[in-house]
């Protein structure tokens, strides 16, 4: 009978509106936790494996000395290196490609890698426009670790004293 | 040797006295880490890898130079042992570079495993590595000598099995280094083998620089083509194409070594000139065409000028396998024509191997004297003279009969400088010594003739020997009493109660005979069908500038108008193009199944290691359409084994031993043989980049004496036939020995 009267007065006097409206209410004053991407990012671990690069080492040279670790480690098969000597005697890739629709973002390469050349950087948001962009080549992976390269530092230094 | 027993790890094992306890544990399946020692090779024992507790002995014991000893007890993996090996580990890895990524040798490399299993992960040392800069060694290997651990398995290798000391080690302590005395890089002709026997980085192939991480490649068992031994191997090959060629272990054919020949001409498969779609020549214009119309064409071309079957001729090389052989005399007789032949380098055909190999390969290591007549083994045939030299470092004694005195790798007792001219008397000479030696009655052909000194020696070393043999070579093929010759060796051989070891034909010969791929009854011969009035012909794999003993001959034969030419060719070199009409691209050396047949008659199979590239098929399937085709009956074949089961039920070819007429040769007319160097012997060597480039590859002179030249007025800058010339003591007079990698002109 009690518990009655009390959903009675409950319901008349706009109870539930008023507990929905205090939540508002407080939300109003909150900050806000909605981010707009892609002009506002939510913050991510240095060691998030996102889309893949190639590094230089500061002098402008190339990372990658074709050792086709990346490749045997790789369970997806994504990987596609070929090598040569180069005129200077070193070893040298002439083909390094990465199909994107194989790959499952392991990080295996990263972690093979006796040079740090190939890594993966916290670019998720890409898009293709036809089948054939899936394979990103030699020229692409090096232009992005060339764009990167201070975030692809930052977050290798954020992550080296955990290894 | 007396038999005695030992423990190894808790495992009693009977073994001989005298046994280094190294070969009883890999004989046991036992484990024991080594660098230095190698099974073919002496025991040095300077890497110290391989220490062992050996019971009763207060310290580890190399196990490789340690013999065993009744009771002994080896323990290979207890804490002492384990102590030892982990401390030379870490000794070795102080100078060795960390460079695996970049090493060639990464995947294959002794030096990793072993440290991967007794290595330390940390190392003590922190102060600079040892850098050591690197001598050139010739085309065939890449040196980095940085990565060195000084086992001198490369210099025993030079010194004990190619026997030509070209590495060695210098210096002391730290500062040793190994390196070649010379710097015109490494002449042996087996030198590859270096790359097999280092077991780090050191020394890897030059041509397959960078080209493929070991664990890529796809390894096939394989038989090398290009001599008489058929040396077992792997080709190794990645996306299709074959990046490297290694020994496969067989002891009674190559052992662990093969020569530089099987080794790296693998490059001549990827060469630029590869036929790739057939080609059919149309108003004297090349088309390209698909298979159906080019196959027409050559049917119809053969049909409309071969008006009677005997007007067709077919030529192979002596590299084709045995199905190739098989199918392509079949159809020519099915065809109704005798005109087969492979001899194409031959200018007396009656012979050919006609004189059969009584010795094996493996008998020749144990043979107490050779005589070889008219061959330089060395650069022929590698794999043979390696057997020789090592009975002639056994004790063995070798005379030789040649016309220059070849660099041979061992020690020969006599040389009768001969030139070709005169090797026919001279071997009557020797026959008459041995029978006046041996008291038997002279026949009247040999009453005029008197033995000299050298005669008498050879013949007396050929009535000592129990167990000899006579090697006679390639340079008889161009001796124009090469039929007496070989009948006369025949005599000398029975008469000693000597072995014979015939190498005048390489390759794949033994198949061609096997299968009697040689003219029979009214059939011509390679030379004869140049000649007559031929109108068709089909050749497989011939390069008409290379093969032919009389090129000029050749060429203008297939190029006459009335001449319709079918070539089945793995290349469209400018050669062949000029002077066939159709070419049908055929798959070359290790992309079609095939059956080889060694020197000692042993039937050798392999299967296809790549797909052949472009649009050329396999050689058997090519003849097997042309023959259905031409309305041929019989060539229902599914695959080659079905071919290679019929071909080995063909009865061998027979030759005509006829009493030979000797021809009467000028003697003081100049006389010439052309050899070509070991590099230039087939087509796909020739197109091999790194073979050419190397010191044998590059052989291109004409020897002859100073008399000899003085008498065609030729000087020491001048040509032979456009081959510069040596004027050199050690050559026969009125003689010219052309060894040379250009196509043969005389």
């Amino acid at each position: 009978m009690k518990k009655k009267l009390k959903k009675l007065v409950n319901d008349f006097s706009l109870g539930e509106l008023r507990t929905g409206l205090k939540v508002t209410s407080k939300e109003f004053v909150n900050k806000k936790i909605t981010v707009q991407f892609p002009e506002e990012r939510t913050p991510i671990s240095p060691r998030f494996r996102g889309l893949h690069a190639l590094r230089r080492y500061p002098n402008g040279e190339e990372r990658c000395i074709a050792c086709k670790l990346c490749e045997a480690v790789c369970p997806a098969n994504a990987i596609t290196i070929d090598s040569e000597m180069r005129e200077d005697g070193t070893r040298r890739t002439t083909q390094y490609d990465i199909d994107l629709f194989k790959c499952i973002f392991c990080g295996f390469c990263e972690e093979a890698c006796p040079v740090d050349a190939i890594v993966e950087t916290h670019i998720f948001d890409y898009a293709f426009e036809s089948r054939e962009g899936s394979i990103i080549d030699k020229k692409s992976l090096l232009e992005i670790g060339d764009k990167n390269e201070s975030a692809i530092s930052k977050a290798r230094k954020e992550d080296s004293k955990y290894r | 040797m007396s038999e005695i027993e030992i423990e190894i790890d808790g495992n009693l094992v009977k073994a001989s006295q005298g046994d280094s306890i190294i070969s009883i544990a890999d004989r046991e399946g036992i484990d024991v880490p080594r660098f230095c020692y190698h099974k073919k090779l002496s025991v040095a024992a300077n890497c110290r890898m391989c220490l062992v507790d050996v019971e009763g002995i207060p310290k580890a014991q190399p196990a490789c130079s340690t013999p065993a000893a009744n009771g002994m007890k080896i323990n290979t993996k207890n804490d002492k042992a384990k102590f030892a090996q982990k401390a030379v580990m870490e000794f070795l890895l102080i100078n060795h570079p960390l460079d695996c990524p970049i090493c060639d040798q990464g995947g294959e490399c002794e030096l990793q495993d072993v440290a991967m299993e007794y290595g330390s992960d940390v190392s003590k040392f922190n102060l600079g590595k040892r850098i050591v800069p690197d001598k050139g060694i010739g085309a065939l290997i890449q040196t980095d000598m940085t990565r060195c651990i000084h086992c001198t398995r490369c210099v025993r290798f030079g010194a004990e099995v190619a026997g030509i000391v070209e590495m060695g080690g210098t210096g002391r302590g730290e500062d040793v280094k190994i390196e070649p005395f010379l710097t015109e890089g490494i002449q042996s002709e087996l030198s590859g083998n270096m790359i097999d026997v280092c077991p780090v980085g050191a020394l890897t192939s030059k041509p397959f620089r960078y080209e493929a991480r070991t664990w890529q490649m796809n390894a096939v068992q394989s038989v090398a083509r290009h001599d008489l031994v058929g040396s077992n191997i792997f080709t190794q090959s990645y996306r299709g194409k074959v990046k490297r060629v290694v020994a496969r272990d067989n002891d009674s054919i190559n052992e662990t070594w093969i020569s530089d020949r099987d080794r790296f001409s693998y490059e001549g498969l990827n060469h630029e000139s590869r036929a790739l779609k057939p080609k059919v020549k149309i108003d004297g214009q090349w088309q390209e065409t698909d298979w159906q119309e080019a196959l027409q064409f050559a049917v119809d071309g053969i049909k409309n000028n071969a008006k009677n079957p005997d007007q067709l001729g077919v030529l192979a090389s002596k590299h084709s396998s045995l199905e190739e052989f098989y199918l392509m005399q079949k159809l020519a007789r099915k065809f109704g024509t005798e005109n087969i032949d492979f001899r194409l380098d031959q200018s007396q055909l009656s012979i050919g191997s006609s004189l059969e190999s009584s010795i094996t390969l493996k008998e020749i290591e144990s043979i107490d004297h050779a005589l070889i007549i008219g061959s330089y083994t060395r650069l022929e045939q590698p794999m043979i003279n390696h057997r020789i030299r090592k009975a002639a470092l056994d004790g063995a004694s070798v005379n030789s009969i040649n016309s220059k005195n070849f660099d041979f790798n061992f020690k020969t007792k006599c040389d009768a400088l001969t030139s070709p001219q005169k090797l026919f008397s001279t071997l009557q000479s020797i026959l008459k010594a041995i029978l006046l030696k041996t008291k038997k009655d002279i026949p009247n052909d040999l009453s005029k003739v008197s033995p000299s000194e050298i005669h008498n020696a050879i013949a007396d070393d050929l009535i000592t020997s129990k167990n000899g043999v006579i090697v006679f070579g390639e340079h008889l093929n161009s001796n124009p009493n090469s039929l007496a010759i070989t009948n006369l060796i025949a005599k000398i051989a029975l008469t000693t109660n000597l072995k014979i070891a015939n190498l005048t034909l390489s390759g794949n010969s033994h198949s061609a005979e096997k299968v009697n791929f040689i003219p029979s009854g009214k059939g011509m011969n390679a030379m004869s069908m140049l000649n007559d009035n031929s109108k068709a012909f089909i050749l497989m794999d011939v390069d008409c500038e290379f093969d032919f003993i009389n090129s000029k001959l050749a060429s203008d034969c297939f190029n006459r108008e009335d001449v319709f030419v079918v070539a089945l060719s793995s290349y469209d070199g400018n050669a062949s193009q000029s002077n066939a009409d159709v070419i049908l691209p055929m798959a070359s050396f290790y992309e079609s199944s095939g059956t080889h047949i060694n020197f000692d008659g042993l039937v050798q199979s392999y299967r296809a290691s790549v797909k052949s590239p472009g649009d050329s098929k396999p050689a058997w399937k090519i003849i097997k359409v042309m023959a259905d085709l031409l309305d041929l009956e019989g060539f229902d074949y599914v695959d080659s084994s079905q071919v290679k089961d019929e071909a080995l039920q063909s009865s061998k070819a027979q030759y005509s031993l006829n009493e030979a007429n000797i021809q009467s040769v000028d003697d003081s007319q100049v006389t010439t043989h052309w050899q070509y160097a070991p590099y230039a012997t087939d087509n796909v060597t020739r197109r091999a980049k790194a073979l050419q480039e190397s010191n044998i590859g590059m052989i291109d002179r004409a020897y002859l004496s100073k008399m000899t030249a003085q008498k065609i007025g030729l000087s020491d800058d001048d040509l032979y036939l456009g081959v510069p010339i040596s004027i050199e003591e050690s050559v026969a007079e009125d003689y010219v020995f052309v060894h040379t990698n250009q196509a043969r002109k005389a």
